[in-house]
């Protein structure tokens, strides 16, 4: 393999230079008043009614995780990798419960990012950057997971990966990320919003004809499942236990159940998911949305699929054995194997570009992130929105070369784990966001011990879990109490029981709440017209006396 | 700037509304009940098609629980 097929490599160029001139023009898409405003470059102007929301909050949700991570981990250890329909099942209850609540509230206070809504909220800043923070260090290993997709298409397509100069290795990925940065740097959100829908027809195509054509080739879905069943049951000569199983067994169950439902929790409270939540123009497209999208759930389910076609393949196993074992190779290499050519590369160029436009959203939601809590917070209160926009835009360029540190650092063999690391970082903020938009019982000193007991031991025990062939950072499931778990959950629960018991001690003691700025009409509110543009910097909120 | 809130529904159209939406999670978190391979449907064990049935399920618990919620706006 690593011969280039020149179809394919020019149908994949001939797509990424279609979306890059989409991204460049669609700073002139929606034209806003003034581009200058936070809310045109960070959200579009909120203006992104129930189809374009379903488009952007599709290509903002479905990533290399769905394409590449997913797939690998059934690939290589079947049933257990399939929590991730689960996880995209119920995140949608999840996104119809708490989601018009946040965007109604953001809506009101014109509030950007997750970060000042906290602020506002538990009158505290020090919450509020603790969020922004969070938010930020668990976007980078999220981009850094689309980065490793894109990188295993383009070595199964035989770009790059001939030399042993890791710089020029890692040319093509780093020439193809700084044309996105470029392109998110002018146009904001516009620009993923726009190529979202080449991303998403691409993507249908895609799993369309995937499995309509690839079972009859490999003799049918019978002979799939008895092939990766085969598999599975061998033993792994490394542990000597057996690779994986077609169904999960009793004692996987409850990591599965946690690894979803931890997923689907931290998903809701990342940056670029509650991005493409305040770009809505109405409360109800929210509602909407969470009974649309779950049409892209299917897909996931069939990508994940994909894991077991590989393994029906025989020349896709050799080319995985003959990258290291690398699992993620198994989907592109079976679109190379199966698809002519043509196919071959508008399915690589999905892949690619359903990687390239997350990779924008969440470099735009950290950028809001910094800018709103951090910079504007602790540095520049009375920031212009001019100011505001041109640091977004320097801070979007800066968390892809952070992103780009995670993915050349960390072990790639199952990026998955990226996510998953992320999602244990993300959650921490969990209570402070969605506990908050319901009610301030818990006191916001509490809040921050408590998002710092659970970053702490979070970080500590995924430190100290070894897997994938390196001593740390190498699974997010550890044991607690004897069962598996995702280590996400047992983090939240840490910071959970350490707020409630402080929040019950700082009552007793008297310490002072915070000021709250919202109202509670403001989380219901569905106004027509979205905030004007902020042109007086906001008050600085001062503590009311109890 | 800010509408006022829509008017409140029932609490009977609340209590359905939870019912559906803790349905729509509890189907696939509570795995024990799916991590099977029988009944098969053709080639595939029961672990994968229950979990693929319940996406379009779910979106359709979500749509009625929109539905529910929906309010006129005046």
């Amino acid at each position: 393999m690593n011969h280039i097929n020149a179809v394919t490599l020019v149908i994949v160029l001939i797509s990424f230079l279609t979306v890059t001139l989409i991204g460049f023009a669609s700073a002139r898409w929606r034209p806003a008043e003034d581009l200058m405003q936070l809310n045109e470059w960070g959200l579009a102007g909120r203006g992104f009614g129930t189809f374009v929301s379903w488009f952007l909050l599709g290509g903002d949700i479905y990533t290399a995780y769905t394409f590449i991570a997913v797939p690998a981990l059934v690939y290589a250890t079947g049933a257990a990798g399939f929590y991730a329909l689960a996880y995209t099942i119920m995140v949608f209850p999840i996104v119809f419960i708490f989601a018009p609540r946040l965007w109604s509230v953001a809506r009101a206070r014109g509030y950007i990012t997750p970060g000042e809504f906290v602020r506002g909220r538990h009158g505290s800043q020090g919450l509020g950057l603790a969020v922004a923070a969070t938010g930020i260090l668990a976007t980078m290993p999220y981009i850094a997971l689309q980065l490793v997709g894109i990188e295993s298409v383009l070595t199964v397509m035989g770009i790059g990966s001939t030399t042993g100069n890791a710089f020029v290795k890692d040319l093509p990925l780093i020439i193809a990320f700084g044309i996105v940065a470029a392109y998110t740097y002018l146009a904001g959100l516009r620009a993923p919003a726009l190529i979202a829908f080449v991303k998403d027809i691409l993507i249908y195509l895609t799993v369309i004809v995937a499995i309509v054509y690839i079972p009859g080739r490999l003799g049918g879905w019978g002979h799939i499942f008895s092939a990766a069943s085969t598999h599975l049951k061998t033993a792994n000569p490394a542990t000597g236990k057996p690779y994986g199983s077609i169904v999960v067994l009793p004692a996987g169950e409850w990591a599965y159940a946690t690894l979803a439902l931890g997923s689907a929790l931290a998903l809701f409270v990342y940056p670029h998911v509650t991005t493409g939540v305040f770009a809505a123009k109405r409360r109800d497209v929210i509602r909407r949305n969470a009974a649309m999208l779950p049409a892209y759930s299917l897909v996931l389910g069939l990508i994940a699929l994909f894991g077991y076609m590989a393994r029906a393949v025989p020349a896709v196993n050799a080319d995985v054995k003959a990258n290291g074992g690398n699992a993620q190779l198994s989907v592109p290499a079976l679109f190379a194997h199966i698809f002519p050519s043509w196919f071959a590369g508008i399915a690589d160029s999905a892949i690619v570009i359903g990687a390239l436009v997350p990779a924008a959203i969440m470099s735009i939601a950290g950028a809001n992130l910094f800018t709103r809590t951090i910079y504007k917070e602790l540095f520049r209160p009375y920031a212009t929105p001019a100011e505001e926009t041109r640091v977004a835009r320097v801070a979007s360029l800066l968390m892809k070369v952070g992103a780009l540190g995670f993915a050349l650092e960390l072990n790639k063999t199952f990026s998955i784990n990226l996510q998953l690391l992320g999602g244990i970082w993300i959650l921490q903020t969990f209570p402070a966001i969605v506990i908050g938009l319901y009610t301030r019982w818990f006191h916001r000193i509490a809040l921050i011990i408590g998002w710092a007991a659970g970053m702490t031991y979070g970080t500590i025990q995924a430190y100290r879990t070894p897997g994938g062939g390196q001593a740390h950072f190498g699974a997010s499931t550890a044991p607690v109490f004897g069962h598996i778990t995702y280590i996400a959950i047992a983090a939240l629960i840490l910071n959970l029981v350490v707020s409630a018991v402080l929040t019950v001690v700082f009552r007793k003691i008297g310490l002072q709440d915070g000021y709250d700025e919202t109202r509670p009409a403001d989380y219901l509110a569905d106004p027509v017209t979205a905030p004007g543009p902020v042109t007086a910097p906001r008050p600085v909120a001062t503590p009311s006396a109890p | 700037m800010t509408q006022p809130a829509p008017v409140g529904k029932s609490p009977v159209t609340w209590g359905v509304v939870a019912v559906l939406l803790a349905a729509a999670i509890i189907g696939t978190l509570w795995v024990p009940i799916y991590a099977r391979s029988r009944p098969a449907l053709g080639p595939f064990p029961f672990f994968y098609w229950y979990q693929l049935i319940w996406v379009p399920m779910t979106a359709v618990l979500l749509w009625i629980c929109y539905l529910l919620l929906r309010t006129k706006r005046t």
